[in-house]
C-alpha cells in the first residue's frame, strides 16, 4: 500500500465526485483514497462508492475542518505517511499532487500549499482574485506566515512526522488553523503552483466572500476559548 | 412598586437556583454569580442604599448600578454558556468521527 493518501472531504457534491474521484483513481493508482461523506443530504455517499476507495460517513453534519480531521485520523490508521487534501467539486488538478509528494519525500519541507497565483488560476473572477490576495495579507498580519494565498484545499502534509498536527476548527476557519498549526508546531512550509480550475458549477457552490468575515471571527472566538 | 420588586426577587431567585444547582460552573464563576445575584437582590430592595453605593462608585442612580451588575452578570452567563457550546460540539465531534472509522468500508 502506497504511504500517501489522499483525502477528500465531501458534502452535497453529487453531481460532479463520481467525475472527480474518477480521474484521481486513473492518474494516482497506487495512492489510498479517503472519502469522508460530511453528512450529506443528497446521493454523494452512493455516488462516491468506487473501487478501491475507502469511504467513511458522519452521521451528522460536522463541518469541513472536521471531515479533513477525521480523513487524517484514518489515514495514520492506514499507515499513510503524508496526506494530501483535495477538493471533491473537481478544482483540483490530480497531475499537482507528484510535486507537493516530491517535496515532501526530499524533506525540504513539512507542508506543502497549493498557491493559485504561482499556478493558474483558470476562469478566477477578477473581484475574488483582489480579495484573496488582501486575504493573504490579512492572513500574514496575523499569523507572521507568509503566503500568497489562503484557504485553498489543496496541500500535502507530513502526519507521520507531526502527530499533533490535528485541526479542532470543525468548520471553514480550519484553514486559518492550519496556518496557526505550522507556526505553533514549528514545521517548515512551502508555496507550489497548482491549477485550481473555476466552473461555474465550482463558483455557485463556493463560499461568498462575506462568509470570510464569519471565517476569521470563529477563527479568534476559536482561539479565545480552547 | 412592591408587586415589580416581589416579581424581580422571585425570577432571580428561580435562576440563581437553577445555575448554582447545575454543575456546569466552575468555583469563582459560582462566587462571581452569587455575589452579583445577592447585590441585585440587595439593591432592590434596598433602593436607598442602592443610590449611596452607586454615587460612592460615581454613578448617578441606584438603578443604573442594578443595570450594571445585571449586564455584568449576563456577560459572563454567555461567555460560560458559550464555552459550554463549545466543549459539547467537540463530544459530538469526537462520537460522530469514531463512528464513521468504525463503519469505514472499502468499495469493491
Amino acid at each position: 500500500m502506497s504511504d500517501v493518501a489522499i483525502v477528500i472531504p465531501l458534502y452535497n457534491e453529487e453531481k460532479v465526485i463520481r467525475k472527480t474521484l474518477e480521474e484521481l483513481r486513473q492518474k494516482r493508482p497506487d495512492d489510498v483514497i479517503i472519502v469522508v461523506d460530511d453528512g450529506s443530504k443528497d446521493n454523494s455517499y452512493f455516488e462516491a462508492c468506487i473501487p478501491g476507495v475507502y469511504l467513511l460517513r458522519h452521521i451528522v453534519n460536522l463541518g469541513q475542518g472536521a471531515a479533513l480531521q477525521t480523513g487524517i485520523d484514518y489515514a495514520k490508521k492506514l499507515g499513510c505517511k503524508y496526506v494530501v487534501t483535495f477538493d471533491s467539486d473537481g478544482q483540483h488538478c490530480a497531475e499537482d499532487i507528484e510535486p507537493f509528494i516530491e517535496t515532501l519525500r526530499n524533506d525540504e519541507a513539512d507542508i506543502v500549499l497549493c498557491s493559485r497565483f504561482l499556478g493558474k488560476a483558470e476562469n478566477i473572477p477578477t473581484l475574488k482574485k483582489y480579495f484573496l490576495r488582501v486575504a493573504a495579507l490579512v492572513e500574514r498580519f496575523l499569523t507572521g506566515i507568509k503566503l500568497t494565498d489562503v484557504h485553498n484545499g489543496f496541500r500535502a502534509i507530513n502526519v507521520a512526522k507531526f502527530p499533533d498536527f490535528v485541526i479542532t476548527q470543525n468548520r471553514m476557519s480550519h484553514a486559518s488553523e492550519i496556518i496557526d498549526l505550522i507556526k505553533r508546531l514549528g514545521m517548515r512550509y512551502v508555496e507550489k503552483p497548482c491549477t485550481i480550475r473555476y466552473s461555474d458549477y465550482s463558483l455557485s457552490k463556493g463560499q461568498s466572500m462575506m462568509n470570510s468575515v464569519n471565517i476569521i471571527i470563529e477563527f479568534i472566538l476559536g482561539k479565545a476559548i480552547k | 412598586m412592591i408587586f415589580i420588586k416581589l416579581l424581580l426577587i422571585t425570577i432571580l431567585t428561580v435562576v440563581f437556583l437553577l445555575i448554582t444547582l447545575s454543575s456546569r460552573f466552575r468555583t469563582y464563576q459560582r462566587l462571581f454569580i452569587i455575589f452579583g445575584y445577592g447585590a441585585l437582590a440587595f439593591f432592590i430592595l434596598f433602593p436607598s442604599i442602592a443610590d449611596k453605593v452607586a454615587e460612592a462608585f460615581g454613578i448617578e442612580r441606584g438603578a443604573d448600578l442594578v443595570v450594571y451588575i445585571a449586564i455584568a452578570i449576563l456577560a459572563l452567563l454567555s461567555t460560560v454558556l458559550y464555552a459550554q457550546v463549545k466543549i459539547h460540539e467537540r463530544a459530538i465531534t469526537k462520537i460522530v468521527r469514531d463512528i464513521a472509522i468504525m463503519k469505514s468500508r472499502k468499495c469493491e
